[in-house]
């Protein structure tokens, strides 16, 4: 057995020629591959990562959003709700005073309808009541209009106050009697002659004729009238009629 | 195919220098190598296509083996010991080419071989340690050790070096000899038999250069370990 140095030289270098022909055109260039996929692989998990984390972000504040707007919604919700119910209280209330106002002036107007009524019937009673009297006293005999009035004229003045009477009877030239008829000179001067008492006058008072007071004797002025007749007895009683309807 | 497989034929000669069948061969190994290197590399793409996949998987394969026998970047080591278990497996393999011999079935080769693994411990352990650290690694544990630390660099050398002669010049010498007693369809079981071999001792070359590297480097990271596997196969190969 021999050993040839040469072969063995050769190999040596055949050797060392072949561990830069395969750095150069194997390993070198597929590690580089392998450690650029890696180095490609942990980018794109770290990117993964931080898109997952951006997601969760992203995901967190859609839900926080989700929640705002939840709450945002019940808020609006709520507020309509007693926004609707205070007009509702509103409406109500409203539609109750005017249901209160109709009832009310349907029930004033049906009041004033019956009053209306009420005054129609007593003045329908009253006018039926003169119109009866002047019936009746057109049937008597003419001094049963004059007669007795003469007194209670005296007696209607005394009840008057003091005051009023004296400006009743201070009208002076403007005072008059009212009947109503005409008078005879007897009948006057015995009006006169009764009354003189009471209405102090110089000369004989003015006479003015008024059928409407059916029977009776009054005192008229600018001041006032002293009422003295059968048509005012009437309308007294018409009136205490319908007050005491009325109560 | 000689009369002694042990001695080596001269292709020819580059003046007084002698080029040997041997060193013909490992330069069509190497040629081989390095074309196949160059096509299947030429290509490479992010999204790896099946052979890139292959390529991958030895680059990644022997990243691992080298990663878990020294603990250590396998970046540095990756082209030496990717390079011996490539030229030699394919080397070996020659042995299936008729009237080729495999360059590995003779010493000078082997020895070549085991002489650049010897460079590189020594290389590897003053890039890694420095000059003083490495030299303090053959006084471990103790400087009576230092004898023995320089013989076994040597001894190392020398039984990774007849470990393959032995291997593949026996496969070698086998077949040889039942070709010539039994005609041509006996050998194939063997030589079948000597591709696994050939792989086998492939591994074990380019393991063991990991191991003895990873030694001379270990300093200061803990003892480079065999792997699981290649505790195995140092035992009965030795």
């Amino acid at each position: 057995m021999e050993f040839d140095w040469w072969t063995f030289f050769f190999e040596v270098v055949n050797i060392g020629v072949l561990l830069w022909l395969l750095a150069r055109f194997l390993f070198r260039p597929v590690a580089r591959i392998i450690d650029e996929r890696k180095a490609e692989t942990a980018r794109v998990l770290e990117d993964a990562g931080k898109a997952r984390k951006a997601a969760d972000e992203a995901e967190a504040e859609a839900r926080a959003e989700r929640d705002r707007i939840h709450a945002e919604r019940v808020d609006l919700l709520e507020n309509a709700r007693a926004e609707a119910e205070a007009q509702k209280k509103d409406l109500l209330m409203k539609a109750r005073r005017q249901a209160d106002e109709v009832v009310g002036k349907v029930r004033a107007a049906a009041e004033q309808a019956a009053e209306e009524e009420r005054e129609q019937r007593i003045r329908r009673a009253s006018e039926l009541s003169v119109a009866i009297t002047r019936r009746l006293m057109d049937s008597l005999p003419a001094d049963a209009r004059i007669d007795g009035y003469a007194e209670r004229l005296v007696e209607a003045l005394a009840a008057l106050g003091a005051d009023e009477r004296a400006a009743v009877l201070a009208a002076g030239e403007d005072l008059r009697l009212v009947a109503p008829r005409e008078l005879s000179k007897a009948e006057l001067a015995a009006v006169t002659k009764k009354i003189a008492s009471a209405v102090p006058h110089d000369g004989q008072l003015p006479v003015e004729v008024d059928p409407s007071l059916i029977a009776g004797l009054e005192l008229r002025s600018r001041h006032g009238v002293v009422h003295n007749s059968l048509a005012a007895d009437l309308g007294r009683v018409a009136e205490a009629l319908a007050s005491d309807e009325q109560a | 195919m000689n009369d002694s497989p042990l001695s080596v034929q001269v292709a020819f000669h580059i003046g007084p220098v002698p080029v040997t069948t041997i060193v013909v061969t490992t330069w069509f190994v190497m040629a081989g190598l390095t074309l196949a290197a160059v096509l299947l590399t030429r290509r490479l793409r992010f999204v790896a296509g099946s052979v890139q996949t292959v390529l991958e998987l030895i680059v990644i394969t022997v990243d691992a083996q080298i990663e878990g026998t020294m603990q250590r970047d396998p970046a540095p080591y990756r082209v030496l010991v990717g390079t011996l278990f490539l030229f030699i497996l394919a080397a070996n393999w020659t042995s299936l080419v008729p009237h080729i011999e495999p360059p590995t079935a003779h010493l000078e080769t082997d020895a070549a071989l085991a002489f650049v693994v010897f460079v590189a411990t020594i290389y590897h352990g003053i890039r890694v340690n420095g000059p003083l650290g490495y030299l303090k690694t053959f006084a471990e544990p103790s400087w009576v050790m230092i004898p023995l630390n320089l013989i076994e660099q040597i001894t190392r050398t020398f039984s990774l070096m007849v470990r393959l002669f032995g291997n593949v010049m026996s496969g070698v010498f086998v077949i040889g000899i039942v070709l010539s007693l039994a005609g041509l369809l006996v050998p194939i079981p063997l030589m079948a038999l000597d591709l696994l071999t050939g792989a086998v001792q492939a591994y074990i070359f380019a393991v063991l250069a990991t191991v003895f590297i990873g030694a001379a480097v270990g300093e200061g990271n803990g003892a480079a370990r065999l792997p699981e596997s290649g505790k195995d196969i140092r035992k009965e190969t030795d």
